[in-house]
C-alpha cells in the first residue's frame, strides 16, 4: 500500500531517529523534581501512608471506598525508601528502565493513598512524565547504563539514536494539560474578571506569594494576564510544533510557570513542568546550544566543569570490576535502603512515645473555646466588602486606576468590589465636604449574585475646587472613605451638557 | 525500530491519546468524570474554584473534668503545601474522624468526651500584610473571624451531630429573607444528615480543590 503524504507526516513525527539528548535530560531532572515533595514526606510516612496513620485515598473522595491496601509501617515504610532509590537510580539511568518500572506505581500508590496532603495536579503531571520516560529510551545516553554498555566495545561507538515518539508524548502532554486547564478558565467568569485570581493571590494554601499580594491590588491586570494566559494555553498545542513559534511557545510557558511561582506561591508544581519542557529540545537544538556555549567565553568554566565531572563520573562508574553485575549492586542498594529507612522511621519515633509515656495535648482557655463553639456572630457590613476604590478608567470591570485628584468635566467611577456571598444588600454612596455635607447621595441595590458595583459621577460645577469625600455605606453603617481633591476651575453654567451636575 | 516494536509504540501512542482527549472531552462537557476516580489522571482543572473568604479547621475535645483540649499533633502537624497543616486541606472532611482518632489515639489525655468541629472563616483581605494593607485600604487592619459550629464527634471522631457549613449558612440566610422559600424549606427539610457527602463530587461535576 502506497503511504500518504499525511501518513508521512506522522511517521516522521513520531519515529525519526535521534540522539536522545531531550530526553536523558528530563530523565535526569523530572525523578529529581518529582521526589523532592517525597523528601518532604519521608519523616511522615507511618502518618500518611500507613494503618499506624491517616491516609484518606482518592478513590475515597471520588465516593468509590477505599480500593487501595493500606500497608502496616513494617511493609509501607521500606517500600517508600525502595521508591525514593528508584528515583534516584532512574535520575542516574542505573538500570534506568527497572528502577523507573518499580519507582512509578510506587509513586502513584503513595500519592493514591494521600488525597489531602500528598496527590495534586503536579502528581498527575509527575505520574504522566514517569510513565512516559520508563516506556522511553532515556537512559541509553548519560547514564551509568550507557556507560556499563560502552565497557562492553572496544572501539568508540556513535551517539546511539531511537525513535523520538516518547519525547513527542511528553510534548503532547503538556499541550493537553494546557487546553484542558484553559477549558477550566473559560467555564469560570469570573477568571476573566480577576475576582478568582484575586482571591487565589490573597490565600496562603501555598507558599509565600509577596508578589501575588501585591498584584491582588493591581485589579486591572488581573483580567488582561487572564486573556493572555487563555490565548496562550490554546495556542500552545497549535504553535509548539511550528519551527518558528516554538522558542516563543515554549518561552511563554516558562514564564506563565515562573508567574505561578512569585504570584500563587506554587513552587513544586512549575519546577516539575519546566523539568518536563527538558524534553522539547531535540538533537538540533542541542548541537546548536551546545556550540553556542562554547563559543561563549564566559560559560567556558562552566562547561569545563561539567565535562571534568563526567569524564570522573565515567570514570567512576568504568572502575567498577566487571565480575560486580550491575542488577545486584543494584538490588543490594535497594535491600540496604529499605532496612536504613524501616530503623531510622524507628528511631525517628513520629508519635514521640517515650518511656515516660505519650506526649500530652494542649489545654485551651475556657473562654476561648466556648467563644469559638457558641459564636454565629452576624457578618459586619465592612466585611460584605472587599474594596472601595475611585478612578477614572476601567478595564476589564475593573477600575484600573485610583486617583485622588480629579478635575472638570472627568468621569468619576466609585467603584466597590463585594465578597461574596452575600444578602440583597442596600449600598449607598454619598460625596461629602470635608465637614461631612451631604452634597450627592445615591442609593442602589446590589443583589446577592453580583460581584461589584459602580457608582458614575461627571465632576461638574456643583463642585467648587477643594477636597472632598465619597463614603460607602451599607446597612446605615460606614464601609469606607475615600478622599479626593477637585481641581482646576469650574465650568460656566453655559457649558456643554454633561459636565454641570451629576 | 523493529515492526513488534513499532506496532506496540503505535498502541501506546493510540491508547494514550485517547485518555488525554476523553479527558479534555469529558471536563469541557462535564460528561463521564462523576464518581470517576482516574479521569482525575486526565482532567486538568487546577484553580478551579474560589472563595473571598479563607478558613480554617479547629478541633476541640471537651474532657470529663470540663477542661477543653486543643486537638492538634503534639509532635508537630505535616504541613504539605506550605503554612498550613494537612487537615486544612481536607476540605471534603473524609480524613477528620481518622484525624481526631489517630490524635487522641496517640496522645496522653483525661477522657474525651465530645469533640467538636469549628469552622473560623475569615475575608481573605485580612491575609495581607498589615503594612500593604494600611496602604492600599487606608484603614486600620481589624481582622474579625466567625466561628460556625461544623459538627460534634464521639471521642473516637465519629460524628454525632452535623451542622451546615458557614457559606452554606449564609447563603440560607440570604434567601430566607423570602417567606415563600422560607415555607417551602422547611418541608422539605431531610431528617438525614451527613457530615461528609460522598456524592458531593458527582453533584458537582467539577474537579476537586487539591490542585
Amino acid at each position: 500500500m502506497k503511504k500518504t503524504p499525511q501518513s508521512n507526516l506522522l511517521n516522521d513525527f513520531f519515529f525519526r531517529e535521534e540522539t536522545p539528548f531531550g530526553l536523558a535530560l528530563a530523565r535526569i531532572v523530572v525523578p529529581l523534581a518529582v521526589s523532592v515533595p517525597m523528601w518532604f514526606r519521608l519523616p511522615r510516612v507511618r502518618e500518611l501512608f500507613t494503618s499506624d496513620g491517616t491516609p484518606t485515598q482518592l478513590f475515597e473522595l471520588f465516593g468509590n471506598g477505599n480500593v487501595l491496601p493500606v500497608f502496616s509501617p513494617a511493609i509501607a515504610v521500606p517500600l517508600y525508601g525502595v521508591m525514593l532509590l528508584c528515583l534516584l537510580f532512574a535520575s542516574m539511568g542505573f538500570r534506568t528502565r527497572l528502577s523507573f518500572l518499580i519507582a512509578t506505581p510506587l509513586y502513584v500508590y503513595f500519592n493514591l493513598l494521600d488525597a489531602i496532603g500528598t496527590m495534586t495536579k503536579y502528581s498527575v503531571i509527575g505520574t504522566h512524565l514517569l510513565i512516559l520516560l520508563t516506556v522511553s529510551q532515556s537512559g541509553m545516553i548519560w547514564s551509568v547504563d550507557a556507560i556499563l554498555n560502552r565497557r562492553k566495545n572496544v572501539l568508540p561507538q556513535p551517539p546511539p539514536k531511537t525513535a523520538v515518539w516518547a519525547a513527542r508524548l511528553i510534548q503532547l502532554l503538556f499541550c493537553f494539560v494546557y487546553f484542558g486547564a484553559a477549558v477550566t478558565k473559560i467555564q469560570t467568569a469570573e477568571f476573566f474578571t480577576g475576582e478568582q485570581m484575586r482571591y487565589w493571590m490573597l490565600s496562603n494554601w501555598n507558599y509565600n506569594n509577596p508578589v501575588g499580594e501585591q498584584m491582588a491590588l493591581w485589579s486591572w491586570i488581573l483580567p488582561v494576564s487572564a486573556y493572555c494566559a487563555v490565548v496562550w494555553e490554546m495556542l500552545f498545542a497549535f504553535l509548539v510544533f511550528q519551527k518558528r513559534t516554538r522558542v516563543l511557545m515554549i518561552g511563554l510557558g516558562v514564564m506563565f510557570h515562573f508567574m505561578t511561582w512569585v504570584t500563587l506561591g506554587l513552587y513544586i508544581f512549575p519546577t516539575i513542568c519546566i523539568s518536563g519542557y527538558l524534553a522539547f529540545i531535540t538533537e538540533e537544538d542541542f548541537i546548536r546550544i551546545r556550540s553556542t556555549l562554547r563559543r561563549w567565553r564566559a560559560t567556558q568554566p562552566v562547561a569545563r566543569l561539567t565535562a571534568a565531572a563526567g569524564a570522573q563520573f565515567e570514570k567512576t562508574v568504568a572502575g567498577i570490576p566487571s565480575w560486580s553485575p550491575a542488577l545486584v549492586t543494584w538490588g543490594l542498594l535497594l535491600a540496604v535502603a529499605s532496612v536504613a529507612m524501616t530503623e531510622g522511621e524507628r528511631l525517628f519515633n513520629i508519635y514521640g512515645v517515650s518511656a515516660s509515656g505519650k506526649m500530652r495535648l494542649t489545654e485551651m482557655d475556657t473562654e476561648r473555646a466556648s467563644h469559638m463553639i457558641n459564636g454565629a456572630a452576624e457578618v459586619r457590613e465592612k466585611d460584605k466588602f472587599f474594596s472601595f476604590d475611585i478612578g477614572t478608567v476601567m478595564i476589564g470591570n475593573q477600575l484600573a486606576n485610583r486617583r485622588t485628584e480629579f478635575t472638570y468635566g472627568e468621569l468619576m467611577i466609585a467603584q466597590c468590589n463585594l465578597n461574596p456571598p452575600h444578602e440583597d444588600m442596600v449600598v449607598e454612596c454619598v460625596l461629602m465636604d470635608t465637614e461631612d455635607h451631604v452634597i450627592e447621595h445615591s442609593t442602589e441595590i446590589v443583589t446577592r449574585d453580583m460581584l461589584r458595583y459602580n457608582f458614575v459621577y461627571t465632576i461638574g460645577s456643583n463642585l467648587l475646587p477643594g477636597q472632598y469625600q465619597m463614603i460607602l455605606r451599607s446597612g446605615r453603617n460606614e464601609v469606607y472613605r475615600r478622599g479626593f481633591r477637585v481641581t482646576g476651575t469650574p465650568p460656566d453654567l453655559i457649558l456643554k451638557e454633561g459636565v454641570l451636575t451629576n | 525500530m523493529s515492526r513488534w516494536k513499532k506496532i506496540g509504540a503505535c498502541a501506546f501512542i493510540a491508547a494514550w491519546a485517547c485518555c488525554m482527549g476523553a479527558g479534555i472531552v469529558g471536563h469541557a462537557l462535564r460528561v463521564g468524570i462523576c464518581g470517576n476516580t482516574l479521569s482525575y489522571f486526565v482532567v486538568w482543572d487546577m484553580f478551579c474554584g474560589w472563595s473571598a473568604w479563607d478558613q480554617e479547621t479547629h478541633i476541640i475535645a471537651e474532657g470529663s473534668s470540663g477542661k477543653y483540649y486543643e486537638v492538634k499533633e503534639p509532635w508537630g502537624e505535616f504541613r504539605p503545601f506550605g503554612h498550613r497543616g494537612r487537615i486544612q486541606y481536607d476540605h471534603t472532611n473524609h480524613m477528620l474522624s481518622r484525624h481526631v482518632e489517630n490524635i487522641l489515639s496517640h496522645t496522653d489525655h483525661e477522657r474525651i468526651d465530645r469533640v467538636f468541629i469549628v469552622q473560623e472563616v475569615w475575608p481573605k483581605q485580612y491575609n495581607l500584610p498589615p503594612k500593604l494593607y494600611s496602604e492600599y485600604f487606608e484603614q486600620e487592619q481589624d481582622k474579625v473571624s466567625y466561628f460556625n459550629l461544623r459538627a460534634v464527634c464521639a471521642a473516637n471522631g465519629q460524628p454525632v451531630q452535623s451542622y451546615q457549613d458557614w457559606f452554606a449558612r449564609q447563603r440560607m440566610a440570604s434567601t430566607f429573607d423570602n417567606p415563600r422559600i422560607r415555607q417551602q424549606a422547611s418541608s422539605s427539610t431531610s431528617m438525614y444528615n451527613t457530615f461528609f457527602n460522598p456524592r458531593t463530587q458527582n453533584e458537582s461535576a467539577i474537579g476537586l480543590s487539591t490542585n
